[in-house]
Parts: structure tokens; C-alpha cells; sequence
């Protein structure tokens, strides 16, 4: 028997090792590894900053307080401010490692320590506690999720980082990244905007004139999307016009739906993996134009 | 944090460039389809190269971009089968034209999908079994029983196909 399973094997090896990637997928392979470079870059970079800044700080902190009048001290410690009084700085860093298991979780704080006290400060400091305290929730629910999962066989790798996103005058959006990479691969993201206007949270309903069907007209304006972009590209899947399975197609957004706004003052409307395409594409995100939601914006 | 960053990347970059073959196959193997196995090897590599800081100890580089590319096809398979639930058989049929000798290649698709990856890993790869462990996050005991009961299932698979040819 053993000898018919060799031959059984090679012929079925030579079946096998027919296909060959083509050179215009090998060509969309390399473009893709070089995407991944420069996002890698781009994450290490702002990992860095950030550490750099808060290392920073830290230094000139102990430097200068003992000599130098508060005033100055409490200007130096404005040094990694982003976005007005709203700085982020890690809360707490958990990293673990074994043979099987890796998780690499940085937890942010947006803090707003020294800043003058004002009304819109006050508010800004109590939007910042309970942002904090859901991001804190979310990171240990995703390290015990990890802890219990350790002592499963397989291979468990957890990643939490996170990055400041606004760029506008008027918003601070923090995104808190959560990769899990044991499995099938899963990343979920969390979007927390703040008005730098008047200290709290922005959730979408602030934005529009009250009333307003907002969540309609925006959700008619991400389905058009999806369906040009499937239109356009084959290999695009959203769940939209799915006859066969309609309770799976994307009806509408919801309050609870993330979003944040973008350089040029844009809404952009974020979802997780799975929900409104199959898993496999990962974490998606759609710009909506200015002009859509011009007349109902505040 | 990790100082040996590009280390990796370099090791993972080459890696791919030398192997991206194995992957395409492998995914071939799975979803029958060759925009769908591009895909696959596309996004793996994407997504090794992104993680590459991920990747502990470099001398286990090769495994460990076969196992981004085993949870890619396993992905796609999902998300294939639960599009194609009612439809009965998701098989492409643009399969015949890839391979010769299509009685061959269904013997070897009627086994699971693990003990299939096993087979192919092990036999047409030449990987170890605790390599293959590792790819498949699986301990070494459930991969060689997989190993076993996969040839028992081709064996008797290709005895059928024999009796037949003769007759």
C-alpha cells in the first residue's frame, strides 16, 4: 500500500503544482507589499512620536520645575498638545510573549491636564474621563478575551493602538485600532470625536439640523457608493441588492454607527469587519461629499 | 520597542518573492478560482508585510506568512460558502481547465479542508509536521491524525476511480 500511496501523491503533486500566479498578479502582489511598507512606516512612526513626545516632556518636566516659575513649567508641559488642551498620552502598556502568544496593546488617555479652567474646559475634562473610561473597558475586555484565549491550543496575537485622526480646527478624533491576529484576523475600530468648541463628545446626530433626516440621506448616499464601486470593480463586495439574502444588505446607519471627520471638513462614516461586506475586506470606510449633506448640516 | 523591524521585513519580503507560487497553488487548491487565489496571496502578503514587526523570531519567517495565507483562503472559503449556501455546489467549473487530470483533483477536494491542507502541506510542500502544526494553529497529535485519516480517505477515494478506469 504504502508504495501505491507514492504514486497516488506524485501524480497528484503534478496536478497540484500546475497553476501559476500571472505576471499581473505577481505585478498587484508587489504594489500591495509595498502599500503594507508604507502603512507599517506610518504606524511605527506615530508610535514613536508619541513616545518621543511624552518621554519629552517628561525630561523638561523634571528639568525645569525645580527652578523655574509654574507658569513656565505648565507652558513646557503643553509641549505634545493635540488639538487645543486635549493631549494623548498611554495610559498603560501590556505586552505579553510566549511561544504562541503575543499581544502588543498600547491603552491611550486623552488627557487635558493643564489646561486653564473654563466652562468649555470643565466639560472637555469630562468628556475626556468618560472617553477614557470606555476605552479602558473595551482594551481590558479584549486582554482577558486574550488571557483566556492563551490557554487554548493555537496561536493568539492582539494588537491596540491608536491614532489622532482630526485635523480641523473644530474636532479631535482619537481612533482606537484593536487588531486581533490569531484566527481568521479580525480588527474592530473606534472613533471618539470632540468638539474643541465646547469640550463634548460630538456624536452624529450634533452635527445636523434637528429633525433632519440625516441618517437617510446619508446612508442613500453610501449605498450609491457601493454600488458604483462594484460597478466599476469586480472583485468589490458589499452587502447591498443581495436578493438572496436581503437580511444580510446594508440598510441604514444607525446613532451607533462610527464616524469622524476628515481634513476637508467631511464626514467620513466607518464600519467594522462584516458589517455591511464580507469579513474578508476588512474595516471600510466612506467619504460622504460636503454637498449631500449641505442643507441639514447645523 | 522593536528594534529589528526591518530585519523581518526584509526576511518576510523575500519569503514571499520566493514562495508566492506555493501560496497560489495552495489557494488554487481551495477556492477553484484564479482571482480569487490571487487575491488571497495578495492580501497575505499585504498583510504580512504590514505585521512583519509582529514576527518574533526570524528564523520562522517562512511558517509564519504560510499561516497568514492558510487564514486568507480560510477567510475566502467562509465567505464563499455562506454566499453559496443555497446554491448547491460552489465548485467553479473553470477548475477543468487548470487541471489535467480533474478525477485526481476531486479525490483530493472530497477530503476536509483541514486534513486536504495537511496532505498538500506536507506531501507537495515538503513541510514538517510541526511546521504544519503551526500553520494551522493546531498541536501536532490532531495534525498527524489528520495526516492519517486523509490518506485513508484518498486511498479509498482513488480505489474508486481505479475500478473504473478497468472497467
Amino acid at each position: 500500500m504504502p508504495n501505491n500511496d507514492d504514486k497516488i501523491l506524485k501524480l497528484l503533486k503534478e496536478q497540484y503544482e500546475k497553476p501559476m500566479m500571472s505576471d499581473k498578479d505577481i505585478c498587484k502582489m508587489k504594489q500591495r507589499m509595498e502599500k503594507g511598507k508604507e502603512e507599517k512606516r506610518l504606524l511605527s512612526k506615530k508610535r514613536s512620536y508619541m513616545r518621543l513626545a511624552i518621554a519629552a516632556a517628561a525630561v523638561l518636566a523634571i528639568l525645569i520645575l525645580p527652578n523655574i516659575s509654574s507658569a513656565v513649567a505648565h507652558a513646557m508641559e503643553n509641549i505634545p498638545v493635540l488639538g487645543g488642551f486635549f493631549k494623548v498620552i498611554t495610559f498603560r502598556d501590556y505586552h505579553y510573549e510566549d511561544e504562541r502568544n503575543i499581544a502588543d496593546v498600547v491603552i491611550p488617555e486623552i488627557s487635558t491636564e493643564g489646561s486653564t479652567d473654563n466652562s468649555s474646559t470643565d466639560a472637555g475634562k469630562k468628556t475626556a474621563d468618560e472617553i477614557n473610561a470606555e476605552i479602558r473597558e473595551i482594551a481590558n475586555k479584549w486582554i482577558e478575551e486574550f488571557k483566556s484565549n492563551m490557554e487554548n491550543e493555537g496561536y493568539h496575537n492582539i494588537m491596540i493602538d491608536s491614532e489622532v485622526i482630526a485635523t480641523t480646527e473644530d474636532y479631535f478624533t482619537l481612533k482606537l485600532i484593536c487588531f486581533w491576529a490569531a484566527g481568521s484576523g479580525y480588527e474592530e475600530n473606534h472613533f471618539y470625536t470632540i468638539d474643541l468648541n465646547t469640550g463634548k463628545k460630538v456624536e452624529l446626530a450634533d452635527l445636523f439640523k434637528e429633525g433632519s433626516d440625516y441618517r437617510r440621506i446619508i446612508s442613500e448616499n453610501i449605498k450609491k457608493q457601493m454600488r458604483e464601486q462594484m460597478a466599476a470593480d469586480d472583485s468589490i463586495k458589499y452587502w447591498i441588492d443581495n436578493e438572496e439574502y436581503p437580511e444580510w444588505n446594508f440598510n441604514e446607519i444607525t446613532d451607533e454607527t462610527s464616524f469622524y471627520i476628515n481634513g476637508n471638513g467631511e464626514i467620513v462614516i466607518c464600519f467594522n469587519e462584516g458589517e455591511v461586506a464580507p469579513a474578508y475586506v476588512g474595516t471600510v470606510e466612506f467619504t460622504i461629499p460636503k454637498d449631500v449633506v449641505a442643507d441639514i448640516l447645523k | 520597542m522593536f528594534h529589528r523591524g526591518n530585519e523581518q521585513e526584509e526576511k518576510i519580503e523575500q519569503t514571499i518573492l520566493e514562495k508566492y507560487n506555493s501560496y497560489y497553488r495552495m489557494a488554487m487548491s481551495f477556492v477553484h478560482n484564479e482571482e480569487d487565489a490571487a487575491d488571497i496571496v495578495q492580501e497575505g502578503a499585504y498583510k504580512a508585510i504590514k505585521n512583519s514587526n509582529s514576527l518574533k523570531h526570524i528564523e520562522y519567517a517562512e511558517t509564519w506568512v504560510y499561516r497568514i495565507m492558510m487564514n486568507e483562503i480560510y477567510k475566502r472559503l467562509n465567505a464563499k460558502k455562506a454566499k453559496s449556501i443555497d446554491a448547491g455546489d460552489f465548485i467553479d467549473l473553470k477548475v477543468e481547465d487548470k487541471y489535467e487530470n480533474i478525477d485526481l483533483m476531486r479525490a483530493l477536494d472530497s477530503i476536509p479542508d483541514n486534513d486536504k491542507a495537511v496532505i498538500q502541506l506536507k506531501y507537495f510542500e515538503d513541510l514538517k509536521l510541526d511546521e504544519i502544526a503551526y500553520i494551522l494553529g493546531e498541536n501536532l497529535s490532531t495534525v498527524k491524525s489528520r495526516l492519517y485519516r486523509g490518506l485513508k480517505k484518498l486511498r479509498c477515494k482513488m480505489d474508486d476511480l481505479d475500478m473504473k478506469g478497468d472497467d
